[in-house]
């Protein structure tokens, strides 16, 4: 298989000086699809994913190397491992005839970051406008980094992931790291 | 210990000296000094020259509202800031500091002649006395004015620092820490709502620091500062933030705050942001800034050593300074008495107290005796004397009839004065809340909020510590009920706390020649009591007017010691009550916040996102020039070593058209359409006809506005009936998937159909040239690449290089061309082994500089650069991308309004210079006749123009008015050096057949 590029591979940055702790790196890999379908239609798409679907805007379902995120009426965002990519895509083919639904795959678009320790929260509102505090977990949403969309998933407390397109990646990366220097340095 | 310096007395830690700079000379302070403290522990008075007349000034404050005391300070290399306010700027150990405004030196300024001839600086001055003669404008005055405006120096360097910002939510924000604050917090922390209490000061307590009269439930004024600040910092729901500036009140409870992270250090720890800039969204907001003093007017009342008798009680109190041996007071309010009883205290000899009023309360009268002050009730102040320090005071005694006895000279060292207080209303009056005037007090005060907040204190107009714990404690209470966390209000017992009484003033009345009096209402413009008089005489009759004409209120400082003053003044003049005339509105930031705290992270590298396609770094490694577009940057052309563009363009040029060249067209926006409806979805939002369009096959689409101009462009491939690849332009690609969705939601919910953006899901490569086939074919699976199979404008999806592929066939360069598009992470590996497999033929890399001519020599626009929004696709010469037999489709009915068709619109076309050697340049104007009289008839302008290898000659494309049917004639391009002469042509200058597509 010919060799491919991520972003932001092998990056890391860490930090454990008591009591604050930061870690921030790239996160694993996953298929990815942006899933539009009528509501009404949900049951026959959580068969084909082979995971309960959130009805509720924000909300994530996670089941084995699925997960499933509503991020809006008709649009929920789909993780998966990435060899089931190709099953997936099959799956949701043959649910296409009967229900009418788009199924993109989006795995090379975006990038992942995982974030997580104590200082998480305010070092995500260094970019992030809504209270990131008060977002419960289990939940996920698109929204504004910076100057950047990302879709964001708190999986727990102190834990969130971020996913951006690939060339925004950068800046977020950076953004980051500056507000993590802030809590290196407890100012 | 400094001269002036007390010991065991004030906040300061007298253990701790603190070395630093001013204009050279050495001084020492002591942690907790401002400089204006640590100056005036050292006795220096005179800290700077003023905006307009140059006079020596010194400290008028203690606070943020300082509108003199501006210096300069330097931090190191990248780290100077001008105007600095002394009475705020915490001194550390290596702190320099510079005066401003004047040359050569702080006590010998030659701009002082501008004081003896302030006659020609009255009210208005510019406008007036710059008049004559007209041409004396641009050579003599604007210069000088130019050159004396502004107050210190602009940096030169740019900023070394960084800067930070976040975002934060509460539900109760109190703006200020004085005792109202402070009790708001405390209530509302015990509520367990979230709470943040913010103060611009290094330490919370606000006129607690400096007053230490009254006691708060049995403890001194500090004690229960200590136990109110214990209890806040023990609940977790509670942030302090001191150094924090509420810099502006906003819509829905915004409230942005400047925390100063690192100017109070000695060694900030490097890398560390030097600011923060806070937006705090809070449920509720209390705000308890409290009050500012106001000056009193009279003449000479700027001298160094003229000083509010509230701030030489805080240097006194809180710093353990006395801002001089011999101070005389003079007041029309109860508590600069207080200042002169704390100083008699401190084994200060107060020299007199001269009240304004005739009665003043007998309790102060007695203690003042008691202390061996000598009173003058009923007495004004006329003058001063000393040249850069206040020598004397001349008073005079006023009686019903007027200015009466001999006038008495008062030698001292300061003149504490005292004109009541302001409530402050800054952040009430950004929110727009009406202000009422308070008949009593003489002073606006906050009306109904517009906002979800509440005033208390003495920013409430409620002065005194009793007032102060109740209201806030009321404030704080019912603002966490309001945001769901239900409080009780804790009471408290107050000792000591006297009730102040006080009148307004406007200036004080004078035995001398008003007209000549230098008696100051804005200390930082510079405006005397006599230029609002002037003002009014000369017609302006409301405040706003006269703010603008006079500039009182409109330094740096806003008016916060000048604003009422100015109104008290203008009402005596226009003979109206001060309410009628109207307050000036204050806008945000309430005291001058940097430039760097605004931009937070964005500077630098975070300036801007900068996108890069996966291929971009192969480029960076072969030295491309690079362009942004919009905000990504491409390659713009690949130079070889020594090689111009213009021979780097050419090259790559002559490759695509001879052999093969390859392309990152990655920054290409992407749709993806999918649904039953797909087709109808895209006849609607195009000019062009879909239904037909077969699977596997492209078609060039033309995106209008409802108003018919075209908007974007792209080629789109059918995937399947019911699956399209769209392509748009580079910077259209957000627009157009906004507009598709826009559409899709608002008109037309009811169709099947559902958008993607794919723009980064695939990495592009063109191969374009007659051999790009041969490169490309060895390493395609599952399609056939036959011209019989796959020709011009067709699609189909195989695997390159062993990664899946959507493969176009297409042209930009009106050559063979192929558009491989593989998932983004493998487009480098497939970039690296096209070029590999390429050398065969000696693919040459492109850039965006080639991209353009070659499709200019074919004729194909580009979106925004040869259309500009009023751009029809008639216009563009995209007339037959037009459906005409839909029904409908975006911009249909405006392509029909009579405007639309008229024959004289202006028309693309194509220009050959009559010189081939001459290249236009875009933007260039044309017209027909270039004899004409002046200003000439524009008939359109140069879109693109270029240099064409392959045709040895320029080229260009151009706008013309009726173009098409002009074909053949001869048009002009003035330019400033020469006129230049072109032919209209056609838009197509290289192989108008289309042979070379399948070449």
């Amino acid at each position: 298989m010919i060799h491919e590029h991520h972003p932001l591979l092998g990056r890391e940055i860490t930090l454990r000086n008591t009591p604050a702790s930061l870690v921030i790196c790239a996160a694993p890999d996953y298929a990815r699809f942006n899933l539009r379908i009528d509501p009404a239609q949900l049951a026959g798409a959580s068969k084909a994913f082979e995971l309960e679907l959130p009805t509720k805007i924000g909300a994530i379902s996670v089941a084995g190397d699925r997960v499933g995120a509503r991020l809006g009426p008709d649009e929920w965002y789909l993780l998966a491992a990435p060899s089931s990519q190709e099953a997936v895509e099959r799956a949701f083919a043959d649910l296409y005839p009967a229900m009418p639904h788009s199924l993109v795959d989006v795995g090379h678009r975006e990038v992942g970051i995982d974030i997580s320790g104590t200082h998480v929260v305010s070092v995500l509102s260094s970019a992030i406008a809504f209270d990131v505090g008060a977002m419960p977990a289990g939940t996920g949403c698109r929204t504004i980094f910076d100057r950047t969309q990302i879709v964001l998933l708190r999986e727990a407390v102190d834990r969130f992931r971020i996913m951006v397109w690939r060339s925004y990646a950068e800046h977020v990366w950076q953004l980051l790291a500056a507000a993590g220097r802030e809590v290196e340095l407890d100012i | 210990m400094s001269k002036y310096r007390i010991s065991a007395k004030g906040r300061v830690d007298q253990r701790k000296p603190v070395r630093f700079t001013f204009n050279g000379a050495r001084y020492v302070g002591f942690k907790g000094d401002t400089l204006a403290s640590a100056l005036l522990a050292n006795g220096v008075h005179l800290i700077g020259r003023s905006f307009k007349y140059h006079r020596p000034r010194g400290f008028l404050s203690a606070g943020s509202e300082e509108p003199n005391a501006l210096v300069g300070t330097d931090r190191g290399p990248g780290r100077f800031e001008p105007n600095t306010r002394a009475t705020v700027l915490e001194v550390f150990d290596g702190l320099s500091t510079t005066s401003q405004n004047h040359w050569p030196s702080l006590k010998h300024d030659i701009g002082a002649v501008n004081d003896a001839l302030y006659m020609l600086f009255s009210a208005g001055f510019y406008y007036k006395t710059f008049m004559w003669p007209k041409s004396f404008w641009n050579r003599v005055y604007e210069p000088f004015i130019r050159g004396a405006a502004g107050l210190g120096k602009s940096p030169t360097t740019p900023d070394a620092d960084t800067y930070a910002s976040r975002f934060a939510h509460c539900d109760v924000l109190v703006v200020g820490s004085g005792p109202a604050g402070l009790a708001a917090a405390l209530e509302a922390g015990k509520s367990g709502a979230r709470v943040i209490l913010v103060d611009e000061q290094a330490e919370v307590g606000g006129s607690l620091l400096s007053e230490t009269d009254a006691s708060i439930n049995g403890m001194s004024g500090w004690q229960w500062l200590d136990e109110a600040r214990a209890s806040l910092a023990g609940m977790k729901n509670v942030t302090v933030l001191t150094r924090t500036t509420a810099i502006g009140y906003y819509h829905q409870n915004l409230v942005g705050l400047c925390q100063r992270l690192t100017d109070h250090l000695a060694n900030p720890p490097k890398n560390a942001p030097r600011e923060r800039l806070w937006k705090v969204r809070a449920r509720q907001v209390v705000l308890a800034q409290g009050a500012i003093e106001k000056p009193l007017v009279f003449d000479g009342n700027d001298r160094p050593g003229v000083m509010l008798a509230g701030s030489a009680r805080s240097y006194l109190n809180r710093y353990g300074v006395k801002v001089g041996d011999r101070p005389v007071i003079v007041t029309s309010h109860d508590s600069a008495w207080l200042t002169a009883f704390d100083l008699a205290e401190a084994g200060i000899k107060v020299v007199a107290i001269i009240d304004i009023r005739r009665l003043v309360p007998s309790h102060l009268v007695a203690r003042a005796e008691a202390l061996g002050i000598e009173t003058l009730a009923g007495w004004t102040v006329t003058g001063t004397s000393g040249r850069l320090r206040v020598a004397s005071v001349r008073a005079k005694r006023v009686s019903r009839n007027g200015i009466i006895g001999p006038p008495r000279k008062l030698a001292c060292d300061a003149l504490l004065m005292s004109g009541g207080w302001t409530p402050s209303v800054h952040l009430f009056s950004h929110t727009k809340g009406k202000l009422d005037w308070n008949e009593d007090g003489q002073m606006f005060v906050p009306g109904e909020s517009t906002e979800e907040s509440r005033c208390a204190g003495a920013g409430n107009g409620n002065f005194g510590l009793v007032a102060a714990l109740a209201e806030g404690a009321a404030a704080g209470a019912s603002a966490a009920t309001d945001a769901g966390f239900p409080a009780a209000v804790t009471s408290y017992k107050v000792d000591g706390d006297v009730q102040l009484t006080g009148v307004n003033n406007r200036e004080l009345p004078t035995d001398r020649n008003a007209s000549k009096a230098k008696a100051f209402v804005d200390f930082q413009n510079d405006v005397t009591a006599k230029d609002i008089r002037l003002a009014v005489r000369e017609g302006f009759k409301s405040i706003e007017h006269i703010k603008r004409y006079t500039t009182t209120g409109m330094a740096t400082d806003q008016g916060k010691t000048s604003n009422i003053n100015g109104l008290v003044i203008a009402s005596d003049a226009v003979n109206r009550p001060a309410p009628s005339i109207g307050l000036t509105t204050f806008r945000p930031p309430y005291t001058p916040t940097t430039f760097g705290a605004f931009a937070g992270y964005n500077r630098g590298e975070l300036f801007e996102v900068t996108r890069k396609t996966p291929i971009d770094g192969w480029a960076e490694e072969r030295q491309a020039v690079f362009e942004p577009v919009s905000l990504w940057r491409r390659a713009r052309y690949f130079p070889r070593t020594g090689e111009t563009m213009h021979a780097a363009v050419a090259r790559e040029c002559k490759a695509v058209r001879e052999s093969v060249g390859m392309f990152d067209a990655s920054t290409l926006g992407k749709i993806e359409i999918v649904g039953p409806d797909a087709a109808e979805f895209m006849n609607r939002m195009y000019t062009n006809p879909w239904t037909k369009l077969a699977s596997g096959r492209c078609r060039y689409g033309v995106l209008l506005g409802e108003d018919g101009f075209i908007r974007d462009d792209g080629v789109i491939g059918r995937m399947s009936s019911d699956r399209f690849h769209v392509t748009t332009t580079t910077s259209g690609a957000p627009r157009v998937l906004a507009m598709m969705e826009d559409y899709l939601q608002t008109e037309w919910p009811d169709l099947k159909v559902w958008l993607t953006s794919i723009t980064e899901q695939w990495s592009v490569i063109a191969l374009q040239g007659p051999n790009s086939r041969k490169l490309l074919e060895p390493l395609v699976e599952g399609i056939d690449l036959s011209d019989e199979a796959f020709p011009h404008m067709s699609v189909a999806e195989g695997q390159v290089c062993g990664v899946p592929m959507r493969l176009f066939r297409m042209s930009f360069t009106g050559e063979r061309g192929y558009e491989v598009n593989v998932p983004a992470r493998y487009g480098r590996a497939v970039w690296e082994k096209l070029f590999e497999a390429g050398q065969a033929y000696s693919v040459t890399p492109y850039g965006t500089e080639t991209m353009h001519v070659l499709r200019a020599e074919k004729g194909f626009i580009i979106v925004g650069q040869d259309t500009d929004g009023t751009l029809t696709p008639d216009d563009a010469g995209l007339g037959w991308a037009i459906g005409a037999a839909k029904a409908d489709f975006v911009g249909k009915r405006s392509l029909t309004r009579p405007d639309m068709l008229k024959q004289d619109r202006k028309q693309l076309v194509g220009l050959l210079t009559s010189d081939p050697n001459t290249v236009l340049e875009e933007g260039a104007q044309i017209v027909l006749d270039p004899n004409q009289p002046l200003p000439m008839k524009m008939v359109g302008h140069v879109t693109s123009s270029y240099w064409s290898a392959a045709l040895g000659r320029s080229i260009a494309l151009a706008v013309v008015e009726g173009g098409r049917k002009r074909e053949g004639q001869t048009v002009h391009i003035p330019m400033p050096d020469r006129t230049v002469v072109a032919r209209i042509t056609g838009t197509v200058f290289y192989d108008p057949e289309n042979q070379r597509l399948s070449a």
